[in-house]
C-alpha cells in the first residue's frame, strides 16, 4: 500500500514537474517569433505610401518596385526587369507574376499604375511631379511616362509602396493592405502597433512572426528595456553609453544629419499663400551664415552631444558618391568668423557683446523640436559657441507642429535630413515654390545652382549626373555650401544607436537614411532569434 | 529637561523667528540665482556628467552645466511663477468672494456655480488645457495656475462675508443708507484680510508644485529653461545611467521650498488668528 502510494506520488510529482517545465518553456518558445521594438516611427498621418509613408524607403507593409540592399545597391523587389528608354522618358517595368496583397487579391500592373497616378495627384510629401502618367500595358508590365528626363525618378521606384487599387480610399492609412513582408494587425494610436508576418509575401519569409512596435517617450522606452520587455530599443546617442542587462549596443552608420537652416531672404513683410511670415534680415546676410559655419566646433558637438557616435557634417550629402570633397573647411575658427563679421560691417559699437550693423543686432532664434534631446543639445551648444564671436543665438524649444506651420520661414531651425538619393538635395536647394513647408524653408535661390541641379536630374545616366550634383554644392565660384552661399550650417552626421537583445541577430544593417519610419527593419528577413 | 529651556522664547517669538527664517531662505534663493549670472545655462562640453564634488556641489548635467546654479535658478522661476500665480488667484478669489456675498442672490448663485464647476474639473487637466491654449511658456503656466486655484479661497471668503452680513455694525451701516459696494470696501474687506493673507500663503505651495508639474509634463516652459519641473523631467532619462544627482538635489530643494511656504503659512495664520495670536 505504502509502495503504491509512493509510486502514485512520484508519478504525480513528475507530471507536476512536466507541466511546470512546459509552462516555463512556453514563453521562451513564444519569444522566438515575437519581438518588441521601441524604435519610434509612429506616423500620425497613418501608413499610406501616397501620403508619405516610407518616403525614406522600406515601407514594411508594402512592397516597392526596387529596393536597396545592405550596400545600397539597387536590387529588384516587385520588379523583374526595369528599363529606361533611349530618350529617358519612359520607364518600362515588368513585375513578378502571382504576387498577391495580404488580403489575397492579386497585385497586377494596374495597381502599380494606379499607385503612381494617384501619387501624382496627391502631391505633397512624395512629389511625383516629373511623372506624366503611368499605364498598365498588360497584367505584369507597366510604363511610367515622364514629362522631362529625370535621372532621380528611380528613387520613387525604390520608395513608393504599391497600394491596391480596389481597396484604396479614405481610411486606407489607418488599415493599410499591401504586399510587403508584414501586415498590420492592430494599432493603438500613441501606444503600440502589432504587425504579423504576411503569409502571402513572395520574398524571403521573415523568421520573426510578430513585431510589436511601442510608441513611448525616450525614458519610458528605456525603463521598459531595463525591465526586459523590449528586444530592440532605439536611443539617442547621448543615452548609448550605458549597460542594459541582456542587451548589446548596435551602432549603425547613417546619412542622417543635423544642421541649421537659415532663412535666406530679409524680412520685408512677405507672406506665403497660407499666411506664414517669411524672412529674417540677420541670417539673410551671408557673412552671418559663414561666421556661424566657422565658429562652430563640430568635433566638440560629436564628442559632447552625440557621445562620439557620429561625425562632423559639412554638407547635406557627406560621404555619399555625389559629395563634393572640396567643400570641407577648418571649423572651430572663431578668429576667422570674427574677421568675416568685421569685414562685412558687423561691429559691436555699444559693447554689449552682440555685434550690430545699421542698427540691426546680430541676433536670431534657433528653434528646435522640444521633444528631441539631441536637437536641444545641439542648439544649446551651438548658441554658446556663437557668443564669443558676437552673435546672439537664442535657443527655443517648440512643438514640431508649430515649427512646421508657423516658425520655419523666419527662424533658424535645427532640421535633420539625409537620404539615399540626391533628389533630397534638389528639394532642399532648388528655388522653391510659394509654399515649401520644410523643403527649402529658407527660400534659398541661386540661378547657377538651379541650373546645375536641373542638369543633374536631366543627365544621361546616374554616373553622368554626379558632376552636376557636385558643382551645385561648389563649382569654384558659387554653390550652396559654405564656400558659396552657406545656405545651411550643417553640424553632425549621426550614428543610429540601438540596444538589441543579445539573443537577437539583426544581420548587417544598411547605412540608414534619416529616421522616419523604421530604417532598422530594412533587412528584417535576416533577423533571427539565436538563443535556444 | 524642559523643552522651553532649549528654545528660550515664547511661541509668538518662535513663530516670528520661523517666518523670518523662511523669508531668509527665499532671499537666499533669489540672491544665489542672481549671483550665478549665466552659469548653469551655458554648456561646457568638457565637464559633462560630473558627480557632486566641492566645486560642483550638485554635480553637472549631460551638457556640463552646473546643477547647483540650475537648481537655484529653477527655484527662482518656481518662486516667481508661484508668487505671481498665487497672487492673481487670491485676487480673483477675494473679488468673487466679496461679490458673491454682497451683490445679491443672482450674483451669488452664478459665482457659486462657477466655483462648483471649477472644483469639479480635474485640476491637472484644466491646467494643461489652459496652459496649452495660452501657448505654453512662463506666461501660459502663470495664467493656467492663476485661473485654476481660486475656487477654494473664494468659498472661504464668501462664507466669512456671509457670516459678517448679519453682524450688527453691518446692519447699522446698511440702515444708514450705505451702498453695498461701500460696505464691502469699508467694513468687510478689512475684516477678511487675515483670512485672505493666510489663504494666499497657503496657495503658494500649490502653485509652485503645479507649475513644476506642468513643466514636467512638457506643457510649460522650453525644455532647456532651468525650471524645476524641466530639470526633473530631464533627469528621468539619465537616472538609469546612474546620474542620480540630477534628480535628487532639485527634487529635495523643491520639497524644502514648498514645505517652507507651508510652515510660513501656518505660522502667519497662528499670528493673525485672534484665538492663537496671544499664546
Amino acid at each position: 500500500m505504502f509502495q503504491k502510494k509512493s509510486a502514485l506520488a512520484s508519478l504525480g510529482s513528475l507530471m507536476v514537474l512536466c507541466m511546470f517545465m512546459f509552462v516555463m518553456v512556453c514563453p521562451a518558445l513564444a519569444a522566438k517569433d515575437r519581438i518588441v521594438l521601441a524604435v519610434g516611427g509612429e506616423s500620425e498621418e497613418g501608413y499610406d505610401p501616397l501620403l508619405g509613408w516610407g518616403s525614406y524607403g522600406n515601407p514594411l507593409f508594402h512592397s516597392t518596385l526596387l529596393k536597396r540592399d545592405a550596400d545600397l545597391k539597387i536590387v529588384p523587389d516587385l520588379a523583374r526587369e526595369w528599363t529606361l528608354s533611349k530618350d529617358k522618358l519612359t520607364w518600362t517595368v515588368k513585375i513578378r507574376e502571382g504576387v498577391v496583397f495580404s488580403d489575397g487579391s492579386a497585385l497586377t500592373a494596374a495597381d502599380v499604375a494606379f499607385t503612381f497616378n494617384k501619387g501624382l495627384e496627391a502631391g505633397g510629401k512624395i512629389d511625383l511631379s516629373p511623372l506624366e502618367s503611368a499605364k498598365a500595358m498588360d497584367k505584369t508590365t507597366v510604363t511610367l511616362k515622364l514629362k522631362t528626363p529625370d535621372i532621380t525618378f528611380i528613387q520613387h521606384l525604390i520608395t513608393l509602396g504599391i497600394v491596391p487599387e480596389k481597396l484604396y480610399g479614405p481610411g486606407y492609412a489607418r488599415a493599410p493592405i499591401g504586399s510587403g513582408p508584414y501586415k498590420l494587425v492592430r494599432w493603438d494610436e500613441g501606444q503600440q502597433m502589432v504587425v504579423e508576418a504576411n503569409d502571402r509575401y513572395y520574398g524571403t519569409k521573415p523568421a520573426i512572426r510578430q513585431l510589436v512596435f511601442l510608441f513611448s517617450e525616450e525614458d519610458a522606452a528605456l525603463a521598459a528595456a531595463r525591465a526586459g520587455e523590449v528586444d530592440v530599443l532605439g536611443v539617442p546617442s547621448n543615452l548609448a553609453g550605458q549597460e542594459i542587462p541582456g542587451m548589446r549596443l548596435h551602432v549603425v552608420k547613417s546619412v542622417d544629419n543635423r544642421g541649421l537652416m537659415f532663412p535666406m531672404v530679409p524680412d520685408e513683410g512677405r507672406k506665403t499663400p497660407n499666411g506664414l511670415a517669411v524672412g529674417n534680415s540677420v541670417t539673410a546676410d551671408v557673412a552671418i551664415r559663414k561666421a556661424v559655419n566657422f565658429a562652430m566646433d563640430r568635433e566638440a558637438l560629436v564628442a559632447g552631444i552625440l557621445d562620439g557616435h557620429g561625425r562632423s557634417a559639412f554638407g547635406v550629402v557627406d560621404d555619399l558618391p555625389w559629395d563634393n570633397k572640396d567643400i570641407r573647411f577648418k571649423d572651430n575658427d572663431p578668429a576667422k568668423a570674427i574677421a568675416i563679421l568685421e569685414q562685412a560691417g558687423w561691429k559691436d559699437t555699444d559693447k554689449d557683446g552682440v555685434r550690430e550693423k545699421n542698427g540691426l543686432k546680430a541676433e536670431f532664434t534657433i528653434v528646435y523640436n522640444a521633444k528631441d534631446s539631441l536637437r536641444q543639445g545641439l542648439a544649446l551648444a551651438v548658441s554658446d559657441m556663437l557668443r564669443p564671436v558676437g552673435i546672439k543665438a537664442v535657443p527655443k524649444g517648440e512643438s514640431w507642429d508649430r515649427i512646421k506651420t508657423e516658425l520655419t520661414h523666419t527662424n533658424v531651425v535645427v532640421y535633420g535630413f539625409g537620404d539615399h538619393s540626391p533628389l533630397e538635395m534638389f528639394k532642399l536647394y532648388h528655388t522653391p515654390g510659394p509654399e515649401p513647408m520644410y523643403w527649402n524653408a529658407g527660400f534659398y535661390s541661386n540661378a547657377t545652382v538651379d541650373q546645375y541641379l536641373e542638369q543633374a536630374r536631366a543627365a544621361e545616366s546616374f554616373e553622368a549626373s554626379i558632376p552636376f550634383w557636385q558643382k551645385a554644392q561648389w563649382d569654384g565660384k558659387t554653390g550652396f555650401t559654405m564656400p558659396g552661399d552657406a545656405a545651411w550650417a550643417w553640424m553632425v552626421n549621426l550614428d543610429h544607436t540601438y540596444f538589441v537583445n543579445k539573443c537577437l541577430n539583426v544581420g548587417k544593417s544598411q547605412m540608414e537614411p534619416h529616421g522616419h519610419g523604421w530604417p532598422i527593419t530594412a533587412n528584417i528577413h535576416e533577423w533571427k532569434w539565436i538563443c535556444e | 529637561m524642559n523643552v522651553h529651556a532649549l528654545l528660550p522664547m515664547d511661541r509668538r517669538s518662535r513663530t516670528i523667528a520661523v517666518i523670518l527664517g523662511c523669508l531668509a531662505l527665499f532671499a537666499c534663493v533669489f540672491t544665489g540665482a542672481w549671483l550665478y549670472g549665466d552659469r548653469g545655462e551655458v554648456t561646457a562640453l568638457t565637464l559633462r556628467k560630473l558627480p557632486p564634488s566641492l566645486q560642483y556641489p550638485f554635480g553637472t548635467d549631460w551638457l556640463g552645466r552646473d546643477m547647483l546654479a540650475r537648481t537655484l535658478k529653477g527655484l527662482r522661476i518656481s518662486l516667481r511663477v508661484g508668487l505671481t500665480a498665487a497672487g492673481c488667484s487670491a485676487g480673483i478669489a477675494l473679488l468673487l468672494g466679496l461679490c458673491a456675498a454682497t451683490l445679491g442672490r443672482a450674483v451669488d448663485a452664478v459665482i457659486t456655480w462657477l466655483v462648483d464647476i471649477a472644483m469639479a474639473t480635474p485640476h491637472l487637466v484644466l491646467l494643461i488645457l489652459i496652459s496649452f491654449a495660452c501657448g505654453g511658456g512662463e506666461k501660459g503656466v502663470i495664467i493656467a495656475v492663476a485661473a485654476s486655484h481660486w475656487p477654494s479661497l473664494t468659498r472661504v471668503i464668501r462664507a466669512e462675508v456671509l457670516a459678517l452680513r448679519s453682524s450688527e455694525y453691518i446692519q447699522l451701516s446698511r440702515q444708514l443708507g450705505k451702498r453695498p459696494l461701500y460696505i464691502a470696501r469699508h467694513h468687510m474687506l478689512p475684516h477678511v484680510l487675515p483670512q485672505f493673507m493666510v489663504g494666499l500663503l497657503l496657495l503658494f505651495p500649490h502653485a509652485i508644485l503645479h507649475a513644476a508639474a506642468l513643466t514636467f509634463l512638457g506643457f510649460g516652459m522650453s525644455p532647456h529653461t532651468p525650471a524645476i519641473g524641466a530639470l526633473l523631467a530631464e533627469s528621468m532619462r539619465y537616472l538609469s545611467m546612474g546620474l542620480w544627482w540630477l534628480a535628487v538635489a532639485p527634487g529635495l530643494t523643491l520639497v524644502i521650498t514648498v514645505k517652507a511656504f507651508d510652515i510660513l503659512g501656518g505660522n502667519v495664520r497662528a499670528l493673525l488668528d485672534p484665538k492663537t495670536c496671544r499664546e
